[in-house]
């Protein structure tokens, strides 16, 4: 076995160095595919991080209408309570809000000077349990919400939570659908430069046939060839990305920054990494074997 | 009676422009035996070599080698029967960045040999048909009778059970002839088969063994072959 690993491992080397040009361009090409799909991974990854971020703050805020009597207050605030997926309710008076504007102004409080707290409306602040803080069961909690008529106004941010959804669901989709043609466009490419390696070593490979060779000793070396060329083009890609993500986050602005740093722009998790460089290798491996099966029979 | 270890019935070979290369060829070799393929040039000797081996089918007709059917719709088992041949083709198949020893380890490395069991196996190979001084020399600066002996080397080197040779000896001189042919007796004394297939009469003259005779694709000498008996007038040498 120790033999066989040897002889395969020393032939797809020697292929590899002996067409080093058609290998070179294979793993270049690998590399580009690979890095195409892994900047959309890697922002789909940032957006669903930053979405996710979101969504675990995402509160409902629910307007009581201006002359709702005190007495209805605890009852609704116990109803609310009730309601599927409120883990927290707090009632914000007219007077906590006018504390709240003040402490936000700041310095510029004074702006307020002449407003009444009773012209802000009491409301509800609701936080939701951590599973309804997502576009699709927000709606449920403030249908259920709007129900209730003494409430007049119901606010959550949700368009702004759809429409980021939306993005990272178009990215997702052209992350897939662009996947699934880099697959393609791989695969044919290392198996067209394998039939290159194969033509070149046809003589070889008739002596092989001649002299009774097994089909481990003739097609495993082209195999192995196509996997190193997949984790190759796999690597090369994961260290561009890198590159690039550690030079576009060097220049972004300082304004940019400060706003990131609520939360930062990741790198692909090791996991990610592993699968990419994986499923590079197994479409090098596959484009291996599809030249094997076009070019390899046994005469 | 010996077991034949090649059978051909009614094997006719016909390429799609209509050339008949073989036809009605039936003959039986048995274990042990040495034999001579003997015929002018285009007569159909490779071929039926060629089909023996599996690298070509007939057209018609039934081919049984070591009791196996290798005309058989879907035969799956000629790389198992290529390892027990030791097969020398007239276009020697050598590998041409590759040296002499290489070259002759190579059919022992690919059969499952370590590399270092290879290169010493190969080396006492290329000792006894006196290729010791150019062991290390690559394939392109040999004669072709150099690499003649080279092909011959790798047929023999896996010690096999029969011998297919093609013109084995015909970019030699006389005195290398003389010694490969030497080799084969020497095996086949041992128990190998041989199959020569040459043009040389002359060679064949000198060896009593048995000739089938072929012209024109077919057999001229019967199903049996006649030991040592060579109609030159028909073959034209």
């Amino acid at each position: 076995m120790t033999f066989f690993l040897q002889y395969v491992m020393r032939r797809a080397f020697g292929n590899m160095t002996g067409n080093l040009f058609p290998n070179l361009i294979t793993i270049g090409i690998i590399a580009v595919s690979m890095l195409i799909f892994s900047t959309f991974t890697l922002l789909a990854f940032n957006l669903t991080h930053f979405l996710k971020i979101w969504e675990d703050k995402i509160e409902v805020i629910a307007y009581l209408k201006r002359g709702t009597p005190a007495g209805e207050v605890e009852p609704l605030l116990t109803r609310t309570r009730l309601v599927e997926g409120v883990e927290i309710v707090r009632y914000v008076s007219p007077y906590d809000a006018m504390s709240f504007m003040e402490t936000k102004l700041g310095g510029q409080k004074n702006l307020l000077q002449g407003i009444q707290p009773q012209l802000l409306p009491p409301s509800f602040e609701i936080q939701l349990k951590k599973d309804y803080r997502n576009s699709s069961k927000i709606n449920d909690v403030v249908r259920h919400l709007r129900e209730m008529a003494q409430f007049e106004e119901i606010q959550y941010g949700q368009e702004w939570v759809e429409t980021f959804s939306a993005v990272v669901h178009i990215l997702r989709l052209t992350q897939w659908i662009l996947g699934g043609l880099l697959l393609v466009a791989i695969v044919f490419i290392t198996s067209n430069t394998l039939q290159l390696t194969i033509s070149s070593r046809r003589e070889e490979i008739e002596v092989m046939h001649w002299i009774g060779a097994g089909p481990g000793f003739i097609r495993v070396p082209f195999y192995v060839e196509g996997l190193i060329q997949g984790l190759l083009g796999g690597g090369l890609a994961i260290l561009f990305l890198f590159l690039l993500y550690q030079g576009l986050f060097l220049h972004i602005p300082l304004s940019v920054q400060a706003w990131l740093a609520k939360g930062p722009v990741l790198f692909l998790p090791l996991e990610t990494i592993v699968w990419i460089l994986l499923g590079g290798m197994v479409l090098g491996f596959f484009g291996s074997f599809v030249a094997t099966m076009r070019v390899l029979r046994y005469k | 009676m010996t077991e034949p270890i090649i059978e051909m019935y009614h094997v006719s070979k016909t390429y799609p422009s209509e050339i008949s290369v073989l036809s009605d060829i039936t003959l039986e070799i048995s274990s042990g035996e040495f034999t001579f393929i003997a015929g002018p040039s285009g007569c159909g000797k490779s071929t039926l070599l060629r089909i023996l081996c599996g690298a070509e089918k007939p057209t018609s007709g039934e081919v049984v080698v070591e009791g196996m059917q290798i005309t058989q719709p879907g035969f799956k088992k000629i790389r198992q029967l290529r390892r027990r041949m030791g097969i020398v083709s007239q276009d020697f198949k050598l590998l041409r960045d590759r040296t002499v020893n290489e070259n002759v380890a190579f059919a022992l490395e690919v059969t499952g040999h370590t590399r270092r069991e290879a290169k010493g196996k190969a080396s006492d190979m290329l000792r006894r048909i006196g290729l010791e001084e150019r062991e290390e020399d690559p394939i392109l600066v040999l004669s072709a009778g150099e690499q003649q002996r080279v092909a011959i080397a790798r047929a023999l080197v896996n010690s096999p059970s029969l011998i297919l040779a093609d013109e084995p000896t015909g970019n030699l001189d006389a005195k290398m002839t003389l010694e490969i042919m030497g080799i084969f007796s020497d095996l086949n004394r041992q128990g190998t088969t041989v199959l020569f297939a040459t043009q040389f009469t002359g060679l064949i003259k000198r060896f009593p063994f048995r000739v089938i005779q072929i012209l024109n694709g077919q057999i001229l000498n019967g199903k049996k072959g006649a030991v040592n008996e060579i109609q030159e007038a028909k073959t034209g040498e």
